[in-house]
C-alpha cells in the first residue's frame, strides 16, 4: 500500500515536471507566435472563473434586495398605478402619498401601538417569570436541577402552535378571550419565551463569578440583595438580549393572534402582521397602500434590531454558548 | 455555589414552576387528554373513547396524515438541500481569493436574515400575484404578454414559491456558518492538495468538504426540523392552497397548517377537536423524536472532536 502510494506520487512528481517544462517551452514558442487578440482571449479564459463568480453574486445580490426594494419603490409610486398592470422599476414622480393614506385613512397606529402593548407586556412576563428561575439554576444546587434544564429543552421542541385549541380554551377559562385578548396573547408568548430566556440568562449568571455575591454577603448584604444589586446589574447584557429576542419574537406572531383576535369594523383592534394580512384581499388589494404600510411596520424592528446588534456580542454569545 | 436553604430556593423557582405548570404544561396535557375524547365542536357532553382517534388516524383509508407528511418530508427535503447548495455556493464564492469586498457583498447577501420573515411573506406574495406581481411582469418583457407563471394557483407553482422563498429567507443563515467553516480551513491544506496535483475540483471534494460537514451537519438538521414545523411564511402566501381535489388538502398543506386550518374549520362542517388533538400528539411524537436524534448527533460529534 505504503509502496504503491510512493510510487504514485513519484509517478505524478515526474509527469508534473515533464509537463511544467513542457508548458514553458509551449509558451515560450507562443509569445512570439501569438497575437495580441490571442493573449487577451487567453486572459479572459483565466479569469472566466472569477467573472463567473462575480456574475453569481450579482445575481444573488438582485435575489436577496429584491423584494425589499421593489416594496419600497411600490411605495413611493403614489396611487395612479395601484392596480397597475405595466411594470415600473422606478416610479415616475415619487410621493409620500401612499403613507399619508396609510397613516390617516389606516388604523396603523393602533396595530403598532397594540403589537408594542403586547411584546412589551409579554416581554416583561418573560423576564420577571425566568428571571429568579434562571438565578436558581445557575447558583444553587438541588435535587432535579438537571432534570429541569432537560425538562426544559423538551418543553422547547414542543411547538405551542400545535395546542391552539388548548390554549383557546385557556384564555377562555382565564376570562382573558373577551375583555383583554391582548393581555392574553401577550401571556402566552411570554409562556413561549420562558425556555430561551431562562437558558440564556442562566449560562450568562454562570460567567458571573459567585465570589461576588459572597463578598457582598460577608459584608452583610443579604441573598436578595446580592442578587439585585450585584448580579443582575452585571447580568446587564443578557438581559437586554433575552428581553430584545423575547421582543422580536412575539413581534410578527400570526397563527395565535389570527385565532383569538376578532377584527372589529375597522380593524382597529388588531396586531400589525394581522392588520397588513387584511389589506392582502385577493381581487382588491390596494398594493400602494400595502407597501407603504410593510415599510412602516418594519422599520421600527429593523431600527431596533441594528441599535441591538452591539448587545448580542456580549449578551447572547456569552450567555447562549455556555450550557 | 451558594449555600442555601431549601425554601429560599423554592421561592426563587416559584415563579417559572408557576407559569410552567399552568401556561406551557397544561395545553399539552389538555391536547394529550383531548386526544383521546371524541371531543368536536358540537358534542358538548363528549367522553373517553381510547385510542380511537390514532387508529382513525393512522388506519382510516381517507386519513391526511399520510399524505400531509410525505408532502412535507418532500418540502423538507428540497429546501434543505437548496440551503445547503445555496448557502455553500455563496459561502464559496466569497471566499474565492479574488472576489474583491467581500464584506460588502456580505452585508447585502445577509439583508433577508435581518428582514423579519412574516412581513417578507406577504411581500412576496405580492411579488407572486399573477396579474400584478413583478416577477410575471418581467416575464412579459421577455417572453410576450401572454406569459404568466400561475404562482399561486396551480398546485407544483405554489410548490415552488414556497420553496424560493423559504430559500430567500434561510440562505443567509448557511452561507455565514459556512464561511465561518471555510476560513477556519487551514490554507495550507489546500496549498498543498494543489501542489501534489489535484484539481479544483478534487481539492474542494477531498479537502474543503469534509473540513466543513462538522459545522454543516447541525445546522442542517436543525433547519430540517424548523421547516418541518413551519407556520407562518406559507400560511400567509398559500394558506395550504390550491387545492385541487376537495377531499385531499392543498398542495402546500404541511403538517403544521394542515392543523391550523383543520381548527378553523375552513373546510369542515364540524371541527373535530379531539382528532385534531390526535393529529398533533402525533406530530409532536415525530418532532421529539428528531430532535432527540439531532441532539444525539450531535453529542456524539462533539465526543469524537474533544
Amino acid at each position: 500500500m505504503n509502496e504503491e502510494l510512493s510510487g504514485n506520487i513519484l509517478k505524478a512528481e515526474s509527469g508534473r515536471a515533464l509537463s511544467a517544462a513542457g508548458t514553458a517551452a509551449i509558451a515560450k514558442e507562443r509569445v512570439h507566435a501569438q497575437s495580441r487578440a490571442e493573449v487577451a482571449r487567453l486572459r479572459f479564459l483565466r479569469n472566466l472563473p472569477v467573472v463567473l463568480i462575480y456574475l453569481y453574486l450579482i445575481a444573488m445580490a438582485i435575489f436577496a434586495l429584491f423584494p425589499i426594494y421593489y416594496v419600497v419603490q411600490a411605495s413611493l409610486a403614489g396611487d395612479q398605478n395601484l392596480y397597475a398592470t405595466s411594470l415600473q422599476l422606478f416610479p415616475g414622480n415619487p410621493t409620500f402619498s401612499n403613507y399619508v393614506y396609510a397613516f390617516t385613512q389606516e388604523p396603523v397606529f393602533n396595530w403598532l401601538l397594540n403589537t408594542t402593548f403586547v411584546c412589551a407586556l409579554s416581554t416583561a412576563i418573560g423576564l420577571f417569570f425566568s428571571l429568579t428561575g434562571a438565578y436558581a439554576l445557575s447558583r444553587f444546587r438541588f435535587r432535579g436541577r438537571e432534570a429541569s434544564l432537560s425538562l426544559l429543552l423538551a418543553l422547547q421542541a414542543f411547538p405551542g402552535l400545535l395546542a391552539i385549541t388548548a390554549y383557546y380554551y385557556l384564555l377562555q377559562y382565564l376570562n382573558l378571550l373577551n375583555t383583554a385578548p391582548l393581555v392574553g396573547l401577550a401571556l402566552v408568548y411570554a409562556a413561549g419565551s420562558l425556555v430561551f430566556g431562562t437558558w440564556n440568562m442562566k449560562g450568562y449568571f454562570d460567567t458571573i463569578p459567585v465570589d461576588l455575591e459572597q463578598a457582598a454577603m460577608i459584608d452583610g448584604a443579604t441573598m436578595w440583595q446580592a442578587f439585585w444589586k450585584v448580579t443582575l446589574p452585571l447580568a446587564a447584557p443578557a438581559l437586554a438580549a433575552s428581553a430584545l429576542f423575547m421582543f422580536v419574537g412575539s413581534y410578527t406572531e400570526f397563527a395565535l393572534a389570527n385565532f383569538v383576535l376578532n377584527a372589529n369594523s375597522n380593524g382597529s383592534n388588531l396586531t400589525f402582521i394581522l392588520g397588513l394580512n387584511a389589506l392582502q384581499g385577493t381581487y382588491t388589494t390596494p398594493w400602494g397602500y400595502f407597501a407603504a404600510t410593510a415599510v412602516i411596520v418594519s422599520v421600527p424592528l429593523m431600527a431596533l434590531f441594528l441599535y441591538a446588534r452591539r448587545f448580542f456580542q456580549s449578551g447572547l454569545t456569552v450567555g447562549g454558548v455556555k450550557g | 455555589m451558594l449555600q442555601v436553604k431549601r425554601r429560599t430556593i423554592f421561592f426563587y423557582l416559584l415563579p417559572i414552576i408557576v407559569m410552567i405548570l399552568f401556561i406551557n404544561m397544561t395545553p399539552i396535557l389538555y391536547t394529550l387528554y383531548l386526544s383521546f375524547t371524541n371531543n368536536t365542536e358540537f358534542n358538548e357532553s363528549y367522553n373517553f373513547v381510547g385510542l380511537a382517534n390514532y387508529i382513525h388516524l393512522f388506519f382510516t383509508s381517507d386519513s391526511d396524515l399520510y399524505y400531509v407528511l410525505a408532502l412535507t418530508v418532500l418540502y423538507v427535503v428540497i429546501c434543505v438541500a437548496l440551503f445547503v447548495l445555496v448557502g455553500m455556493v455563496t459561502a464559496l464564492a466569497l471566499n474565492h481569493p479574488k472576489v474583491k469586498g467581500s464584506a460588502i457583498w456580505m452585508s447585502v447577501l445577509l439583508v433577508p436574515w435581518a428582514a423579519p420573515a412574516a412581513i417578507t411573506a406577504l411581500i412576496w406574495k405580492f411579488l407572486f400575484n399573477y396579474d400584478f406581481g413583478p416577477i410575471n411582469e418581467i416575464g412579459r418583457i421577455f417572453f410576450g404578454a401572454h406569459f404568466g407563471v400561475p404562482w399561486l394557483t396551480n398546485p407544483v407553482a405554489a410548490f415552488a414559491a414556497v420553496v424560493i422563498v423559504n430559500v430567500w429567507l434561510s440562505y443567509p443563515f448557511f452561507t455565514v456558518v459556512m464561511l465561518g467553516a471555510l476560513q477556519s480551513v487551514p490554507k495550507e491544506m489546500t496549498e498543498a492538495a494543489s501542489v501534489d496535483g489535484a484539481n479544483a475540483w478534487q481539492i474542494f471534494w477531498k479537502v474543503t468538504f469534509p473540513q466543513l460537514r462538522p459545522a454543516v451537519t447541525p445546522v442542517t438538521i436543525l433547519s430540517a426540523i424548523t421547516t418541518f414545523q413551519m407556520f407562518t411564511t406559507v400560511y400567509l402566501i398559500t394558506a395550504g392552497g390550491p387545492i385541487t381535489d376537495p377531499a385531499k388538502p392543498g398542495a402546500t398543506t404541511f403538517v403544521m397548517i394542515y392543523m391550523y386550518n383543520q381548527v378553523l374549520g375552513a373546510s369542515a362542517a364540524n371541527i373535530h377537536y379531539a382528532q385534531i388533538a390526535a393529529f398533533s400528539i402525533t406530530v409532536f411524537i415525530i418532532l421529539g423524536a428528531l430532535t432527540f436524534l439531532a441532539r444525539a448527533l450531535g453529542t456524539r460529534r462533539s465526543e469524537v472532536q474533544a
